[in-house]
């Protein structure tokens, strides 16, 4: 039983990020590929890699407000991503529609139909929040695991 | 009784099996970290494949309702595994060891060698993805291109040796090994020169490293045939292509530079020029450029690389 709790310890060493756009506006996007793209928040020290397939991801980043429009993609990309994981909403738009709020088009919060693990606040948050928002994600995943 | 043991071992626990698979993610570890350097970022822990692959073991298997059925898609990535064991026990590493003649010799590994394309092009058409089939279809055809050089540069290798050692071809790997430490080794011998250009080419292509990558670009196909895989299942290619970084390096050692004093130190010394090499041949290569279009990348394969390696066969045919 310890070795299998060590090795779940080591398993959360390597969180791989997918990002789901549920039509943000871009800029919590742009937020989100600076905090791994650019050498000054290397989010790989933490051993965080972006994967272009949801088979592949363990922390969900969704931004936007979920716009009626990319809804059902969205969800069901979401149960395309195999257990255990965890979901990161960035920005405010996904916890509260944000700017969009009063729209016909839009369906945040998102938690309505998700269960939202992690809420990143912010317009676009900024990129020490995203990263202190992956930790968190990380720890809540080592629970899960 | 004992030579099927020490076949058993050789297979399973050095070279092959679990010292390469131990070696293969320690390579892939540096080239992380080194390439994370270059780029001026932190990047992570040595060990990070290490972790990967346990994490992997712990999430959930899918498999999708488009594929071919679960058999040939979560059979797949296992042949692969399973290939690259036995090619990993067939590399010679040199004054440390050799493998035994009933294991095969050079042309099963070029076989062996195939496999994990082969295996890449199963899982992507079975996965019944889209993705896949476009990844499907660029490794047929870059494995087209590549194979061509690989044939004509251990043909030349193996005619070398063979005429030096006043028979007529060689396939077997330890006579090569033997025969170049002896001799002195290719890399330093002009009529050799082409074959070691054609090499270099040909390697990146078969790793899958970045002008080469294209069966798996992440940014166009989403790593292509590797995209429906999930958990375990995609563990099994993370551990094909650990092995396959150390026979392919292993393989371009035991041909060219096989040059290592005997005992532990030549193991030490074989350690650390594959070190040198998946620093200086993979991981500089991919941060420094960009991917090659397929058909770019074909046109390339069949103009420079099967030039250099025709022109090896050549010379080494008429200087004998």
């Amino acid at each position: 039983m310890n070795i299998i709790a060590d090795l779940k310890k080591v398993a959360t060493k390597s969180p791989w990020l997918y990002r789901i756009n549920a039509g943000s506006c871009n800029g919590c996007d742009v937020e989100l590929a600076t905090t791994a793209c650019i050498p000054r928040y290397d989010v790989e020290r933490l051993g965080c890699q972006y994967c272009g397939s949801p088979r592949h991801a363990d922390i969900v980043l969704i931004t936007g407000p979920l716009t009626a429009r990319v809804k059902d993609a969205v969800l069901r990309l979401w149960e395309e991503i195999p257990d255990p994981k965890v979901t990161v909403a960035v920005g405010v738009c996904p916890i509260s529609g944000g700017i969009f709020r009063e729209s016909y088009a839009v369906h945040a919060p998102i938690d309505r139909y998700l269960p939202v693990d992690v809420n990143v606040p912010g317009c676009p948050p900024r990129p020490q929040a995203i990263i202190e928002g992956v930790a968190k994600a990380i720890e809540l995943w080592r629970e899960k695991l | 009784m004992t030579n099927q043991l020490a076949l058993l071992a050789a297979v399973f626990v050095f070279p092959g099996g679990l010292f390469a698979l131990l070696f293969g993610l320690a390579l892939k570890g540096a080239d992380r970290r080194v390439a994370a350097r270059l780029q001026g970022r932190v990047g992570p822990p040595l060990a990070q494949p290490f972790f990967d692959l346990v994490k992997l073991g712990f999430k959930r298997t899918m498999v999708p309702a488009t594929s071919a059925g679960q058999t040939l898609f979560l059979g797949a990535p296992l042949v692969g595994v399973v290939a690259m064991l036995v090619a990993a026990a067939l590399v010679p590493i040199a004054g440390v060891y050799a493998p035994q003649p009933i294991l095969g010799n050079l042309l099963v590994l070029l076989y062996l060698l195939m496999v994990p394309g082969v295996v890449l092009m199963v899982a992507g058409s079975a996965s019944g993805s889209p993705y896949g089939s476009i990844g499907f279809s660029r490794e047929m055809a870059l494995m087209l291109a590549y194979e061509g050089p690989l044939v004509l540069v251990v043909a030349a290798v193996a005619l070398r040796t063979g005429w030096g050692m006043g028979g007529t071809v060689t396939f077997s790997l330890s006579e090569i090994v033997e025969y170049q430490r002896t001799h002195g080794a290719f890399l330093l011998d002009p009529v050799m020169w082409p074959a070691v250009a054609a090499f270099v080419f040909f390697y990146p292509a078969n790793l899958g490293i970045v002008p080469f990558d294209i069966p798996e670009a992440e940014t166009e196909v989403l790593e292509g045939p590797l995209l429906e895989y999930s958990g375990p299942a995609l563990g099994l290619f993370k551990v094909m292509s650990a092995l396959k970084a150390v026979v392919v390096l292993g393989l371009g050692l035991a041909l060219f530079f096989p040059v290592a004093p005997n005992g532990i130190f030549g193991l030490v010394f074989w350690l650390v020029e594959m070190l040198v090499l998946m620093i200086l041949g993979v991981t500089v290569v991919r941060v420094s450029v960009g991917r090659m279009r397929i058909d770019q990348a074909f046109a390339f394969f069949l103009k420079w690389p099967l030039l250099f390696a025709a022109a090896s066969l050549a010379v080494v045919a008429v200087v004998g």
